[in-house]
């Protein structure tokens, strides 16, 4: 005897919750942005003619891509912790490469960063490693690698960065190419796991992954492929970084991408215990993420007080927005 | 409920005219029910009757519309399971509920945590009051297990005990006669551990009463002293298990006769390629120098009790289970501890016994668990087109009857029989099936559900596929297989090829234990 309410049909009062919860789900993310970024105009109505928006999309952009790779594999069920250091790495051989590599770097750049990531994937998928402490490792191994590389000082682009550089001075509609790069990102990623195998499959593991097994879902390639995904778009993190200051360096802008960018995730309604990811509404969960510290100095609030306001919203965010489908159990 | 002569007096349930209604389904329809001291009552009826409904109003989950209710001759309103455990009714869940890192005695005493001293009360465990609290109960119960020991350590049918044990352990206020519901008890259990089960139940009988849901028919005939027969909300029959045979029962339960007919059965035709050939497999510790064929549209059924290896000699087929020596060859091709993804690109095809956890995924609608494996034409090259997805999806559940029709649903929310049509559907989808591995496919599923998957199970025969099953019982596999295997501890004991030898149920227990 399992539930067989179902089959004895619902009150329409439960339909509606259902339905209400499904819409939520699907628009919260959106609603908290809006209502958020109202707020703020409200109080301070210069913050939209000062190009406000411009502002939290140019910062949110790092933060989406960040948050895009890492809901791609909350989505199998993991975490990538080393994701950020990723970003940082890519950012500081894209500065360092740029001149004798020119056009291609940013291609070599990514190719290497997918790479790191994929090989997060393979210990994680051989060994079976928990990924929470396997990419702890890792972060450490890449944080080193970018203070090595770097010298532990600032790497400035000194040639052709024109080209990477006008993703951030040219903008849509008041929206820099780094935003849009991302939103771009977040609507292929969206269709990637709806309408794909492979997507279906990443979403399969994090639901059941013994269930994704036994039906003969290729799960440690999809590993793999998950982890290789979130590197590419740490690296491509990298690159709206390069774009927007010129230079990177081991404690400068993007070096603490790793909190926001699970905040993001999750504010944009991914499970923490994976299977349930939507890409599109991480683009809020970036925006809101990146809104909250703009609007508490924009609002006037003192700067030791900042960090706690950002602390207070972001966890009355997540409680509104957070997954709590039935299967997810917060591990 | 004509031919129930109990004196109301005696009752320990009575019920009267209850009713139920959600949405605009009506669940229970006018039911009256009365229940003596002493009596085990077998309820039964498809998927859907209305038993689960029952039930909830019974131990207070429900509150029935209209209608009244009485325990031990007072009238009562269950605001809630607390209530009702208090007035005297206790359940076994079909799923086990138990907390297996936990003992015995804290399983079963759980409740008196907490109110039973001022220590209690502060949060501090009253160990002795708990163990003598689990101590009681299972002496009345007639069980000498050690109420220290770990669940988690305990065997199916002993955690089934504890189960018992903390349903009679229900403090009644005036001393009245504790009601047990045990709702499926032995769908978990394996045959002998089964028989151990039923003569327990029978010892209840000096101490309560018991309402007995279970899918067995034979089963309930010979535990049950009444049966109680349910159908879209309503009591259809209430006889004395004496005077009715089991196909009346199941034609009262879904409405017709049974269909099922003995398969006509062929000899082993040696021309055609098997596709399945196991050639001296083992796996240390669980299947030893295993050897058979499996051809085209032939069943062969394994059999052995628990231990028997034979569980994990079907995972082998399905790459589920590493094999230390020996070959397995499937349609022709060497393929020895390969990997499921493989056995699954060959068209083997596994419907596990763990459904929950390895035989579907839930959160998925079941349109997508249906077409997760082999997608059809929902599919092409990496793409999916999900607007495909829901015609194949709708054409399954049209043919498998599966309830309610609505294939958007996630699979989790459905019934387990319909989650299991659903599970074979996802198998059956493959135009290219050549090996049907069944593990107790059966486990849980009413007669009417059953009926439709065993029919699926001969189609699937009809079109070639070979089919090797593990039926939850004898018969079972007496009536559906070509061939029967016996195993024991890991060793093939006995062979027969159906078109020649007829064997009873007993040759096969003789070579089982």
């Amino acid at each position: 005897m399992n539930t067989t309410t179902l089959s004895l049909g619902e009150s329409s009062l439960q339909k509606f919750g259902r339905k209400a919860g499904k819409a939520w789900q699907s628009f919260g993310p959106l609603v908290i942005f809006v209502l958020l970024f109202a707020m703020v105009c409200g109080y301070t109505p210069t913050f939209l003619g000062n190009g406000g928006f411009t502002i939290v999309a140019a910062s949110a952009a790092p933060i989406l891509l960040v948050a895009l790779g890492q809901s791609m594999v909350l989505n199998i069920g993991s975490i990538d912790l080393s994701n950020a250091a990723v970003t940082l790495l890519g950012a500081i051989l894209l500065a360092m490469t740029l001149q004798p590599l020119a056009g291609a770097a940013p291609f070599v750049v990514l190719a290497l960063v997918t790479l790191f990531g994929a090989v997060n994937g393979a210990i994680f998928a051989f060994t079976q490693v928990p990924s929470f402490a396997l990419t702890l490792g890792t972060f450490g191994v890449f944080q080193s690698a970018a203070l090595v590389v770097s010298g532990a000082t600032t790497v400035y682009v000194t040639a052709n960065g024109d080209s990477v550089q006008s993703l951030y001075f040219n903008n849509l509609f008041g929206v820099p190419y780094t935003f849009v790069l991302g939103v771009v990102v977040a609507v292929l990623a969206w269709l990637f796991l709806r309408f794909t195998k492979a997507g279906r499959g990443m979403t399969a593991i994090g639901k059941n992954e013994s269930g994704a097994i036994f039906s003969g879902i290729r799960t440690k390639a999809l590993k793999v492929s998950a982890f290789a995904i979130s590197g590419f778009m740490a690296g491509l993190a990298g690159v709206t970084i390069i774009a927007q200051a010129g230079c990177a360096s081991p404690t400068g802008l993007g070096s603490d991408l790793l909190l926001p960018g699970i905040t993001a995730a999750i504010v944009g309604g991914t499970s923490i215990s994976g299977g349930q990811t939507n890409p599109v509404n991480v683009i809020f969960g970036a925006l809101t993420v990146a809104l909250v510290p703009i609007a508490t100095a924009a609002l006037g609030i003192e700067a030791q007080a900042q960090s706690l306001v950002y602390g207070a919203v972001i966890i009355v965010i997540v409680a509104l927005t957070l997954s709590r489908s039935k299967n997810s159990i917060v591990k | 409920m004509t031919d129930t002569t109990l004196s109301a007096e005696k009752a320990v349930l009575k019920l009267q005219n209850i009713n139920k209604t959600f949405g605009n389904t009506k669940a229970l329809i006018d039911l009256s029910l009365t229940i003596g001291a002493g009596e085990v009552v077998g309820l039964i009826g498809e998927n859907g009757a209305g038993k689960s409904t029952l039930l909830k109003v019974l131990t207070g989950i429900y509150q029935p519309d209209t209608g009244s209710m009485e325990v031990n001759g007072k009238k009562v309103k269950f605001r809630g399971p607390r209530d009702a455990s208090a007035s005297g009714i206790g359940v076994v869940h079909q799923e086990q509920s138990l907390f297996t890192n936990l003992t015995v005695a804290e399983n079963i005493a759980m409740n008196a945590v907490g109110t039973s001293s001022v220590a209690a009360k502060l949060g501090f465990y009253p160990w002795k009051r708990i163990n003598q609290i689990a101590t009681d109960a299972l002496r009345i119960i007639g069980s000498n297990l050690d109420p220290s020991t770990v669940v988690g350590d305990l065997p199916f049918v002993d955690r089934q005990m504890v189960e018992i044990a903390r349903a009679i352990k229900v403090e009644t206020t005036d001393g009245g006669t504790p009601l047990v519901i045990l709702d499926e008890p032995t769908s978990v259990l394996e045959r002998s551990e089964t028989e151990v089960l039923e003569r327990e139940i029978l010892k209840l009988k000096n101490y309560g009463s018991v309402i007995f849901v279970s899918h067995r028919l034979d089963e309930i005939m010979r535990v049950c002293d009444r049966i109680v027969v349910m159908r879209h909300g309503e009591i259809v029959a209430d006889r004395l298990s004496g005077g009715v045979t089991e196909a009346e029962l199941f034609s009262l339960m879904i409405g017709h006769e049974s269909r099922s007919e003995a398969r006509d059965r062929k000899p082993i035709d040696e021309s055609m390629a098997p596709v399945v050939e196991v050639k001296g497999l083992t796996a240390k510790g669980k299947y030893t120098n295993v050897s058979f064929a499996v051809r085209p549209g032939r069943l062969t059924a394994l059999v052995g009790s628990s231990g028997s290896g034979r569980e994990e000699l079907a995972r082998a087929i399905f790459g589920a289970q590493k094999s230390d020596s020996g070959e397995l060859h499937v349609n022709g091709k060497e393929v020895s501890n390969w990997r499921i993804s493989q056995a699954v690109k060959s068209g083997v095809a596994y419907v596990s016994a763990e459904r929950k956890v390895e035989g579907m995924i839930g959160g998925f609608s079941a349109a997508e668990n249906i077409t997760v494996t082999h997608p059809g034409n929902s599919a092409t090259g990496p793409i999916l087109l999900p607007f495909r997805r829901n015609k194949i999806a709708k054409d399954w559940f049209q043919k498998l009857d599966v309830r309610p029709n609505d294939h958007t649903l996630d699979l989790a929310r459905f019934s387990g029989g319909n989650q299991q049509k659903v599970v074979m559907a996802k198998w059956l989808n493959s135009p290219e099936l050549r090996v049907l591995v069944l593990d107790h496919p059966l486990r849980g599923l009413d007669p009417g559900a059953s009926e439709t998957v065993n029919a699926e199970i001969r189609k699937a025969c009809a079109k070639g596929a070979g089919v090797v099953l593990l039926a939850d019982t004898l018969e079972e596999a007496l009536d559906m297989a070509d061939e029967i295997l016996v195993m024991r501890d890991g060793e093939v004991t006995a062979h027969f090829d159906m078109s020649s030898d007829d064997p009873s149920t007993l040759d096969l227990l003789e070579k089982m234990v």
